[in-house]
């Protein structure tokens, strides 16, 4: 008796390899952190499964185009370890590191985050923040949209049937500054908070994207270095739909993201 | 699928079916049943085993994705028949009451000081945030790993 349904296995090589197999019938892996979980449950049935682990094409992180480029094979514990990131996005690390537990890092994807769509994603909001892109590839081509973009919904993306998603493109912005911060009690965060400043011509923006709290991220954007943060927290909270769920009911998630903006906009003012 | 392995430093060849988990394989295949199994979801940590010296939950993870890699489980860690450093200060902690989460928490203790040999106690927290003991209350166990750190690197 298997606590897994029977399923194929391929190892391509090369993504023209993977984007000739790929379908809502024949998923990508790499760490399976999320898609084990729901195939034992019952949840998906695939005919087989594509290991993405021999694909040298997205193995790596590298600075690419002012961005840090990295591929979908790349696991949280690689990217927070890696040097360039380090060195050009030492605000990605700390969030990579409190993810899930060491052996969901060690396993655990950002691509295979993104692609999942779990609204409790710390992945997502802090992304998405940082205008992040992601390239998709497909037999026909590719093409690159935002994070933003992709997240469409719970579980739901822009990804078509037949697309790979082969790598993350964040920008390396100089003088930018982000943090991210969230309230956890269990598995999955109650509510995250990215809070982030950049320069854009004449002016700076600060940028505040909510997670986990609501069902979709909450993007609120202000045309100031130092916005009023009771303001923020209030309009942010305002845009928020939250439900009821083992995190906490709506009211609470309301009250916690209103709490936690502030927190994050007062750390961001500090850095 | 044959797979190909190192289990406790010994090399391990085995036609597996590829739906078959780590834990599938190491329990029912090799009979090395010191992995525990509990939540199968990666949430409570008994079922950790080390695969290239990473941690993994081999209830959640495919026993072909071992292919050609080196995997240690409870099993592997005394020599001879001396407990490992991390073992015994485990027993000297009075680190375990029923025992059914100790192998878990001895592998990622091992994982850890493998990366870290001097961790402070709130490391050794944050490592641990994805283990579940329901008897000890936790005191001990953080004991256990300070102390077996101090005593593999004095
Ligand atoms: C106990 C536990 C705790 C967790 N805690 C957190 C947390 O605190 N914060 C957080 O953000 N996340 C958390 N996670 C989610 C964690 O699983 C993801 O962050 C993980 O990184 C997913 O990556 P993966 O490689 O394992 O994805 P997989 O499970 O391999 O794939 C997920 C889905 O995406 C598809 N897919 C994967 N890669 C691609 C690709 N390149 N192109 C197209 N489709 C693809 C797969 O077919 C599958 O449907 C947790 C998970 C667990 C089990
Ligand atoms: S049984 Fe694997 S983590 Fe709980
Ligand atoms: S000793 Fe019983 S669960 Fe930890």
């Amino acid at each position: 008796m298997s606590v897994l349904p029977p399923f194929e296995l391929h190892r391509p090589t090369s993504i023209e390899e993977v984007v000739e197999l790929i379908s809502w019938d024949d998923l990508p892996y790499v760490g399976g952190t999320e898609l084990l979980l729901a195939m034992r449950a019952g949840l998906l049935n695939p005919r087989s499964l594509i290991d993405l682990k021999g694909v040298a094409e997205i193995t790596g992180v590298r600075a690419h185009n002012g961005a840090v480029r990295i591929g979908a094979a790349v696991t949280h514990q690689q990217a927070a370890t890696t040097e360039v990131i380090s060195e050009k996005l030492p605000e990605l690390p700390p969030v990579l590191l409190h993810v899930g537990n060491p052996r969901v890092r060690w396993s655990g994807t950002l691509a295979g985050n993104l692609c999942f769509a779990e609204p409790k994603s710390d992945v997502i909001p802090f992304l998405i923040a940082l205008d992040a892109t992601v390239t998709l590839v497909s037999a026909d081509g590719s093409r690159e949209m935002s994070v933003r973009e992709f997240i469409i919904g719970p579980y739901f993306t822009a990804r078509t049937e037949h697309e790979l998603l082969a790598w993350i493109d964040i920008p390396v912005v100089p003088g930018r500054r982000g943090t991210y911060l969230k309230y956890q009690v269990m598995e999955r965060p109650t509510v995250g908070v990215a809070a982030v400043r950049l320069d854009e011509g004449d002016s700076t923006i600060t940028r505040v994207v909510v997670g986990a709290a609501g069902e979709v991220p909450v993007v609120h954007d202000v045309d100031h270095a130092h916005p009023d943060r009771s303001a923020v927290a209030t309009a942010v909270v305002d845009a928020l739909e939250p439900i009821d769920d083992l995190t906490g009911s709506s009211d609470y998630k309301r009250h916690v993201t209103a709490v936690y903006v502030e927190r994050a906009l007062e750390k961001l003012e500090r850095m | 699928m044959t797979i190909r392995t190192v289990v406790n430093g010994r090399p391990v060849t085995e036609p597996i079916p590829v739906r078959w988990t780590l834990a599938e394989f190491v329990r029912d295949r090799l009979g090395l049943t010191g992995t525990k199994l509990s939540c199968g979801m990666q949430v409570c940590g008994v079922c950790t085993v080390l695969v290239d010296g990473r941690p993994v939950s081999a209830c959640s993870y495919l026993a072909v994705d071992v292919d050609g890699c080196e995997v240690t489980t409870i099993e592997g860690l005394a020599d001879a028949g001396s407990l490992h450093p991390i073992q015994a200060a485990f027993v000297d902690h009075f680190a375990l009451q029923c025992g059914f989460c100790t192998p878990g928490f001895i592998m990622m203790a091992k994982s850890l000081l493998d990366e870290n040999p001097r961790p402070t106690r709130k490391d050794v927290v944050d490592y641990l945030d994805g283990n579940i003991c329901r008897c000890t209350g936790y005191q001990p166990i953080i004991d256990a790993i300070v102390d077996a750190s101090e005593r593999m690197t004095p």
